[in-house]
């Protein structure tokens, strides 16, 4: 099932859910990860992949409160869950396993 | 489940809201599980960004997110957790057949646009981009169709003036000033007259701190009867009726003393009539060409300008001293000016003036667009626009059709199993209107957004203050439903018919060909028709920036650069004089000259001319130009024969120029010399002879022209400067101003800024021509290319049956190229003619014009083949070079 997989944008915004833990919504994760990443990115992509996210099993989301600045309208607010948790650990390991496994040889090309 | 929160604050109350329309588009868009959590993230970003970066940037930013947004998970709807069977949807959600049977059809035609993604995106596309001009073509029309529209009684208002009957006739807007009251006096046939002196720039001064400039008109009372200007509620009604009152409107009232209640307040006007306050008007709306927003009783003018009001002077007419009146029901404009003016004329003037002078009603719905009266532009010029944008909608339908009877091979299967299965044709032809309706709905949701976005620049480049607000213009609303019924049924139903036609046994069999569609030979007209429109439009392109080359670049005869122009308030001479002597002691100054206005204008006087000896004045009447001895050499101007002008304060010596020593009946130029001259009245000596130079624009001849110098009517100061030091010397010459009229507002402006700005409606034409021929030509290049993709698949055998037999690449090029070129050379049949004959009547507008060279059509010929080449050879290339291994596997 395609579904079991994460893709590179969806892992980001999955490992920047599990950083910002309460206080993740839609607005604040678009912010931490331009930042981070350096390019500016549109609320349309962020909102799709946490929507495909949560479809997957890997968040949990709820309403939050309503503040007066989003004129009276509640945040929705999301937690990465332990299939969420299970498969960063999954890709974490992976990549550590490879890195590590990389041959000195392999960076020395222009010798 | 719902909840209620605290509503935001309207948008509309709050200066830099965010766009509340677009919010409202969003919530009939997107899915309601999403709306609350969406529009509140949205709202955050923009409050965030309006701090940062101001609100126009955060509206952009919100539009921009927008349109990221649009994605069709925005208007899925919630998963359900547990999925009932189908039947029991059914009794949750009864539904009447109809409906059903509705959704069903947008169901499948929503499946079917999905399929063919590229195919839905090129209509997509060129759909949403002629659309989109066409929107903005629409607005722009409407404005200025709008133009003075509001009025009570606008059916009788008409202004009176003035034509001069010589060789030709010449036009003024103004009227002699007793022509008003002999009007109101004499004869019984309008309701109201009112006679309005509108007067530019002038200084006003709140305290002597704030000072600004700006139009005042002195108006009788009658003008408010006839004009539909209403006074902010609560304003007492009869104002205007006292001396030293003043109407002015709100926004000046607020712009001059903030919060304070602007009546009772005093302004002085031009540092000599002080009045008060004594209404407030409401603020002008943006379709009236009456942009006066100060109002000064009539009388006043005596003090101000007496030099407008002399009292039966009848042989002066001043294009800014108009008249006004409303007919009485039932009497006829035509009846007027035969039997009233006429009668005016010949009671005031003499036999021979009464020729001379002849005074027409000009109707309110006309000033707009009599560009010999002052008014904006032609009608013409905005019907131009209209059949441009008729065109760019028949482009994109013909590429629709295109497109669509193309596709209508591959579906042929298809249509024969539904009919088959019993469909109706008019049922298959319903769900083919579907489909489009379903294209077109979606390209018009994206063309309003595009024509919104684009629409601020449009208004910054051509000074204009369109709105686009589909939520309160019920005309515009009503055009975009038009416009999309037009688009879906004429693009839609010829393919539908099609469609419903085909034999389903024939169809099935997969016996279909081109030929039994029917769409072939009227595809290949299509395609004619798009190429003309294409080259029709470069070959505009290309004569219009040619001919506005030509007009900047061409010599004018004087020199424009570098030569800053400042008018001067003529109320004392004798300081305005000693000014000229400071200017040129500025660094930087290298000429200066005091004069009434530059060599190139639109309103300089005309005079008769009495010459030598001769008994009669001559049958010309001649341009005058004021300047002092200074004049010619600042402006550069060329002397051919003789010398230049010595100094003097009053007509003693005359310059004239080629075309007027032509018209004398000379053409040895020094036989002038030293002949006497009476011009206007005043006597004088012919001194020079100056090289013609273009004292208007190139749409008009040169005129026959004196210079002379008669300094009481010098009014602007010509300074020519070193650009290099332009950064000091401008604020030394500010100085210099400020010190001799501390109360006056220190105005340049430079005279090749002047001398473009004559040419801006043409610049402005050239611009949207550009803009159009680039849209036409980029949505038949995605037709084009639509069209041969198709081909390419028609064609997958016989290219690998050739390639197979050992043909070479070029030749299966040759196989696409060949029929287009045909076309295209078809199309050029058509274009080329009808093309001449536009542009000749367009330069015709022009004196002084380029030639229409077989270059233009032959650049234009090889830019469109080009581009189809090009649309082509991606898709031809594919073709060719596919392996046919590949395509003769399937038999």
């Amino acid at each position: 099932m395609k579904g079991e997989q994460l893709g590179e944008f969806e892992e980001l915004v999955l490992l920047t859910i599990a950083y910002l833990y309460e206080r993740a919504y839609s607005v604040a994760v678009m912010e931490e990860l331009s930042q981070r990443l350096e390019r500016p990115l549109s609320l349309g992509a962020v909102h799709r992949t946490m929507q495909r996210l949560e479809e997957k099993g890997m968040v949990l989301s709820h309403l939050g409160e309503a503040t007066a600045e989003r004129g009276g309208r509640r945040k929705r607010l999301f937690t990465v869950t332990a299939a969420g948790e299970q498969a960063l650990h999954d890709l974490r390991r992976i990549r550590h396993e490879l890195w590590t496994g990389i041959p000195q040889a392999a960076w020395g090309g222009s010798l | 489940m719902k909840r209620e929160y605290p509503s935001p604050p309207d948008p509309k109350d709050e200066p830099g809201g965010f766009p509340s329309w677009a919010e409202r588009w969003l919530k009939l868009l997107m899915a309601p599980h999403l709306r609350e959590e969406l529009l509140g993230d949205l709202q955050e970003m923009f409050l965030q960004r309006r701090q940062q970066h101001g609100s126009f940037k955060a509206r952009l930013f919100y539009l921009w997110q927008m349109l990221l947004l649009l994605h069709p998970r925005l208007w899925r709807r919630e998963a359900t957790t547990t999925s009932p069977s189908y039947l029991s949807q059914l009794n949750h959600y009864p539904k009447p057949a109809f409906t059903t049977m509705f959704q069903n059809t947008f169901l499948v035609a929503w499946r079917k646009l999905r399929r063919h993604k590229s195919y839905t995106l090129i209509n997509v596309l060129s759909l949403s981009l002629g659309m989109a001009s066409v929107i903005l073509i629409f607005t722009l029309v409407k404005y200025h169709l709008s133009f003075d529209t509001f009025h009570v009684h606008k059916d009788r208002i008409y202004r009176i003036t003035t034509e001069f009957h010589e060789d030709k006739i010449r036009f003024n807007t103004g009227v002699p000033s007793p022509l008003g009251e002999a009007f109101r006096q004499d004869y019984p046939v309008a309701e109201k007259v009112a006679r309005v002196a509108f007067l530019t720039k002038r200084v006003v001064a709140v305290s002597p701190q704030k000072k600004f400039e700006e139009d005042v008109a002195f108006a009788e009372p009658a003008f408010f009867d006839i004009i539909h200007l209403p006074l902010v509620p609560g304003t007492a009604p009869n104002v205007f009726q006292g001396r030293q009152t003043a109407l002015i409107t709100e926004r000046l009232a607020k712009k001059y003393f903030g919060e304070q209640t602007a009546v009772g307040q005093t302004i002085r006007i031009d540092d000599s009539l002080v009045v008060s306050v004594a209404g407030v008007l409401q603020d002008l709306p943006r379709n009236t060409d009456f942009r006066s927003e100060i109002y000064v009783p009539f009388s006043h003018l005596n003090e101000h300008s007496p030099g407008l009001v002399e009292k039966d002077w009848w042989y002066s007419v001043n294009k800014q001293m108009q008249c006004f009146i409303r007919l009485k029901p039932g009497v006829s404009a035509a009846a007027v000016n035969d039997l009233v003016l006429s009668a005016i004329s010949r009671t005031y003037y003499d036999e021979k003036m009464a020729q001379l002078f002849r005074f027409k009603l000009q109707p309110l719905a006309d000033l707009h667009f009599n560009p010999d009266l002052g008014g904006y532009t032609e009608k013409k010029n905005l019907w131009a626009f209209a059949f441009i944008g008729f065109i760019l909608i028949i482009t994109t339908c013909v590429n629709f059709v295109n497109l669509a009877t193309a596709q209508a091979l591959g579906r042929a299967k298809e249509i024969g199993i539904r009919k088959i299965l019993g469909s109706q044709p008019r049922t298959l032809f319903w769900q083919f209107i579907a489909e489009t309706t379903l294209l077109t709905g979606f390209a018009l949701l994206l063309a309003s957004t595009l024509a919104y976005l684009i629409l601020p620049f449009v208004n910054q480049l051509f000074e204009l203050q369109l709105e686009l607000n589909p939520g309160q213009d019920i005309s515009l609303l009503l055009f975009l439903a038009v416009l999309m019924l037009v688009v879906i049924f004429l693009a839609g139903s010829y393919p539908g018919l099609i469609l419903a036609r085909f034999q389903p046994i024939v169809a099935l069999k997969g016996k279909l060909s081109q030929k039994q569609i029917g769409g072939f030979s009227l595809r290949k007209g299509l395609v004619i028709t798009q190429f003309a429109i294409s080259q029709l439009l470069i070959m505009g392109t290309l004569v219009i920036a040619h001919q506005m080359r030509y007009a900047r670049q061409a010599d004018l005869g004087f020199d424009k650069e570098a030569i800053v122009l400042l008018p001067v308030p003529d109320v004392h001479k004798a300081k305005s004089h000693a000014l000229g002597a400071q200017f040129s002691r500025v660094t930087g100054v290298e000429k200066v000259t005091f004069c009434y206005e530059a060599p190139t204008s639109e309103y300089s006087p005309t005079t008769g001319i009495l010459f030598d000896s001769r008994p009669e004045a001559e049958k010309f009447s001649i341009v005058q130009k004021f300047g002092d001895q200074e004049y010619v050499p600042t402006f550069g101007l060329k002397i051919v024969a003789g010398r230049n002008l010595l100094p003097a304060d009053t007509i003693r010596e005359y310059l004239l120029n080629e075309s007027a020593v032509r018209a004398l009946g000379f053409t040895v130029n020094q036989s002038v010399l030293g002949k006497k001259a009476v011009i206007n009245g005043h006597r004088g000596t012919v001194v020079g002879v100056v090289k013609d130079f273009h004292n208007k624009s190139f749409h008009a001849a040169i005129d026959p022209l004196c210079i002379t110098t008669l300094s009481e009517n010098y009014a602007t100061y010509g300074i020519k400067v070193n650009l290099k030091s332009l950064a000091t010397s401008l604020p030394q010459l500010q100085k210099a101003w400020d010190a001799t009229y501390p109360t006056a507002i220190f105005t340049y402006r430079f005279l090749d800024e002047d001398i473009a700005r004559a040419y801006q409606l043409d610049t402005m034409i050239q611009w949207l021509i550009q803009a159009f021929a680039g849209i036409a030509i980029f949505i038949g290049c995605l037709g084009l290319y639509g069209l041969v993709a198709f081909m390419a698949t028609q064609k997958t055998k016989e290219i690998g049956v050739r390639k197979v037999l050992g043909a070479s690449l070029g030749s299966i090029l040759w196989l696409f190229y060949r029929e287009f070129l045909r076309l295209l050379l078809l199309a050029f049949v058509v274009a080329a003619p009808l093309a001449w004959w536009l542009m000749h009547e367009w330069l015709s507008n022009f004196v002084y014009r380029v030639e229409l060279g077989s270059r233009i059509f032959v650049l234009a010929i090889l830019i469109t083949g080009g581009i189809a080449l090009i649309t082509v050879g991606y898709q031809s290339l594919k073709a060719a070079l596919t392996n046919p291994v590949q395509s003769l596997r399937s038999e």
